[in-house]
């Protein structure tokens, strides 16, 4: 759905939000209609020394953190590798790897040979915002043989969003490998949170204008249930940073697999577990006619959203 | 009827049947529902205005002898976590909301056998001595009933000796839902059951007081029954035009008897939608931020609502349950003009009085709700000594502290 210049900037400056998510939700269902994957992901520390917590329910292990040095990025994911056996191991941010391959005297392209011979699969992120040359570096990532697991957007919370979400357009109309973008910043300054407006703009112009990559994501554990739930209804189609442990302590309906689907699904979408190639691991479960009791009140009829 | 004809209906401003407000709530799609909610809310409400109140939201007490299965709150009599707040701690509280520009007291708390009436007569007639202006939101209707039974008088009476201590006006909480079905499961149709609740509010507005209506939906009920509840709501407003607003919010399970989950945000945005299409004659929805979080309290504003509640200053009902959310005046009006709204204070009649208070003076910024009391704070107040005792336990202790005085 080709949308103006000018009717961008019209919608990026509208409170009518309900209108601008519609409008997103159009290029959403065009595209997706209402299957909505999530991803449950692991997250281990990048210090070679740490721990590493075998979590079979994980469908990407994720390697966070600055590594300290060139061998200990290798090091790590080789480390982290073993233990992942045949799940997707991503690792590090490309714009710390871009830093570290300047601070070693080596080309990006070498560093990221390298993590890849140690049995890295995926970059974990790319923060357009802090990356020294995007499309350059991006293109390493596929050159070397990885692949990028998300693009995101570290801090940037300009109250016009259009033109970082107009330079993802552009930037995947160069590299064509942008699987997923994140629109919402990473960094949340606790002193003035984004509100919840300006959240669901984000998304849904991130929609709109970023047309040609294939997923909208948020992420769950860094905006939580309500705010991941309300952004499916406005454009996004992909649930990032769900919770591996399925604690049951609480109750298997308050297990966070159970949490996830009950939230897609109570958005009138349909839950389908990926991992972090992007493989359905768990296809579409028929959903149960859920009572109110659970919490789904109205949500019987999934067409209804 | 279609979805359609439904949604023309309320665009024109007539009224919904409930079997169309049930079609609209289980088979229109969020967005449609956001908007005839919003255009509700704009016919109401032309100027763009949303409005808030600086109250501070005070429990009492959190003994209870109705021990409803949803709630995380109350301590049985005896227990060593129960308290009441003494008058002085009451005084303190005050001084504290007045200084950060606050109007009124929301005070409500536990059915507490060892209160009596009063205890509250006193109470109420302390602050406005010493407050005369300041207004006290107190006693939800359980609250009333337990009093009325307590000291064997009818609720109008109550209502009566309540108003004539300086009581003014009534919050709407314990409704859950209006429904006994309901009411049985949640171990609450003994405190009070839907007529008595709806009854309780009748007499307050013949006696002039002006009151709110609460829900609290995603317990056991079903859309037929949260539909019925706002049905009696607006029934009732029919009758006497006495409720000033309306707040939903999804049941909080944590740590409660009954558990379960909590309600979807998706959820409440579509409740909130349909109260505000059904409650027509209802001028005022809230936001519920305290449940929801400032985001999706915020995408209340789309979706019927025209007040972001209260900067509350204190909450402990709500946080029992596992939701701790806080929005000082600050971030609540950055939150209304974001979503392109005109911030106002106002009082619980709803009238504006005017600009954000942190404008036109310093307030210190609140990143933190208050609670009732600070941990580990345990003392009994003086005053209590001088009233009756009514439970079994509180008896014998103060019967065997009378022995151990005369020895
Ligand atoms: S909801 Fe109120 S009446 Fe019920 S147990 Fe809790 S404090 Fe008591």
């Amino acid at each position: 759905m080709p949308v103006s210049d000018a009717e961008l900037a019209l919608l990026a400056v509208s409170h009518d939000i309900v209108s601008i998510g519609m409008q997103a939700d159009e290029v959403r269902r065009a595209r997706h209609g209402t299957r909505t994957t999530f991803v449950r992901v692991a997250q281990i520390a990048a210090d070679p020394g740490a721990p590493i917590l075998a979590l079979p329910a994980a469908g990407e292990m994720c390697i966070t953190g600055t590594p300290a040095s060139r061998a200990a990025a290798i090091e790590r994911v080789r480390q982290v590798a073993t233990a992942a056996g045949n799940i997707p191991v991503s690792a590090f941010s490309l714009a710390d790897l871009e830093q570290l391959a300047v601070a070693e005297g080596i080309g990006l392209r070498v560093l990221l040979e390298d993590l890849r011979a140690a049995g890295l699969e995926l970059i974990a992120d790319a923060p357009i915002d802090r990356l020294r040359d995007a499309r350059r570096s991006i293109e390493e990532v596929n050159i070397a043989g990885l692949v990028l697991a998300r693009l995101t957007i570290h801090q940037d919370r300009s109250p016009d969003p259009l033109s970082v979400f107009k330079a993802v357009a552009t930037l995947q109309r160069a590299v064509g490998v942008v699987r997923a973008f994140a629109p919402l910043p990473r960094a949340i300054d606790a002193a003035r949170p984004t509100t919840g407006y300006e959240d669901v703009k984000r998304v849904a112009l991130a929609r709109i204008v970023a047309d040609s990559v294939p997923s909208i994501q948020v992420d769950w554990s860094l905006y939580g249930p309500k705010l991941a739930q309300v952004a499916l209804t406005v454009g996004a189609d992909d649930v990032d940073r769900v919770s591996p442990e399925d604690d049951q302590t609480a109750g298997p309906r308050r297990a966070p697999l159970e949490e996830i689907r009950r939230n897609i699904r109570a958005a009138g979408l349909e839950p389908v577990e990926r991992n972090g190639r992007f493989d359905i691991v768990r296809p579409f479960e028929s959903p149960r006619v859920m009572s109110s009791a659970a919490g789904g009140g109205a949500a019987h009829d999934e067409r209804a959203r | 009827m279609s979805i359609e004809q439904i949604a023309a209906k309320v665009r024109s401003g007539e009224r919904v049947r409930a079997e169309e407000a049930l079609d609209l709530y289980r088979h229109a799609p969020t967005p449609v529902l956001g908007r005839l909610a919003d255009s509700v809310r704009a016919r109401k409400h032309p100027g763009g205005i949303v409005t808030y109140i600086i109250d501070r939201n005070v429990n009492y007490t959190n003994v209870c002898v109705a021990k409803c299965n949803f709630c995380a709150f109350y301590r049985p009599v005896g227990s060593a976590e129960g308290y009441v707040l003494g008058f002085e701690e009451l005084f303190r509280k005050i001084d504290e909301t007045i200084a950060v520009g606050g109007v009124q007291l929301l005070l409500q708390g536990g059915h507490n056998p060892d209160l009596p009436l009063t205890w509250y007569e006193d109470l109420f007639r302390a602050i406005k001595g010493r407050y005369p202006a300041f207004k006290l939101h107190a006693l939800s209707p359980p609250e009333v009933i337990h009093l009325s039974r307590l000291s064997q008088l009818p609720v109008a009476d109550i209502i009566d000796r309540l108003k004539a201590a300086g009581l003014d006006s009534i919050p709407g909480g314990g409704a859950e839902i209006l429904v006994d079905r309901v009411r049985r499961l949640l171990h609450c149709y003994g405190k009070a059951t839907a007529d008595e609740w709806l009854d309780v509010m009748r007499q307050a507005h013949r006696a002039g007081l002006r009151t709110t209506a609460t829900m609290m939906y995603g317990t056991v009920e079903t859309d037929e029954e949260r539909l019925e509840h706002l049905l009696r709501l607006r029934a009732l407003q029919d009758e006497t035009g006495g409720f000033t607003a309306f707040i939903t919010w999804s049941y909080q399970p944590s740590h409660t008897e009954l558990g379960g989950v909590e309600a979807t945000g998706v959820d409440y945005l579509r409740t909130l939608a349909i109260a505000r299409i059904v409650l027509d004659n209802f001028d005022n929805l809230q936001a519920s931020w305290v449940t929801q979080g400032g985001k999706v309290g915020q995408l209340s504003l789309a979706y019927g609502a025209n007040d972001m509640g209260s900067v509350m200053i204190e909450e402990n009902v709500v946080r029992a349950a596992g939701a701790a959310y806080c929005m000082d005046e600050v971030e609540i009006v950055r939150n209304i003009e974001d979503a392109g709204f005109v911030p106002m204070r106002r009082n619980m009649h709803y009238e504006q009085l005017g600009d954000p208070m942190f404008r036109q003076r310093d307030v210190p910024r609140m990143l933190e709700l208050a609670t009732a009391r600070a941990a580990g704070e345990a003392t009994i107040p003086a005053e209590l000594r001088l009233y009756p005792a009514r439970s079994r336990l509180l008896k014998a202790q103060r019967s065997s502290l009378e022995s151990q005085d005369k020895t």
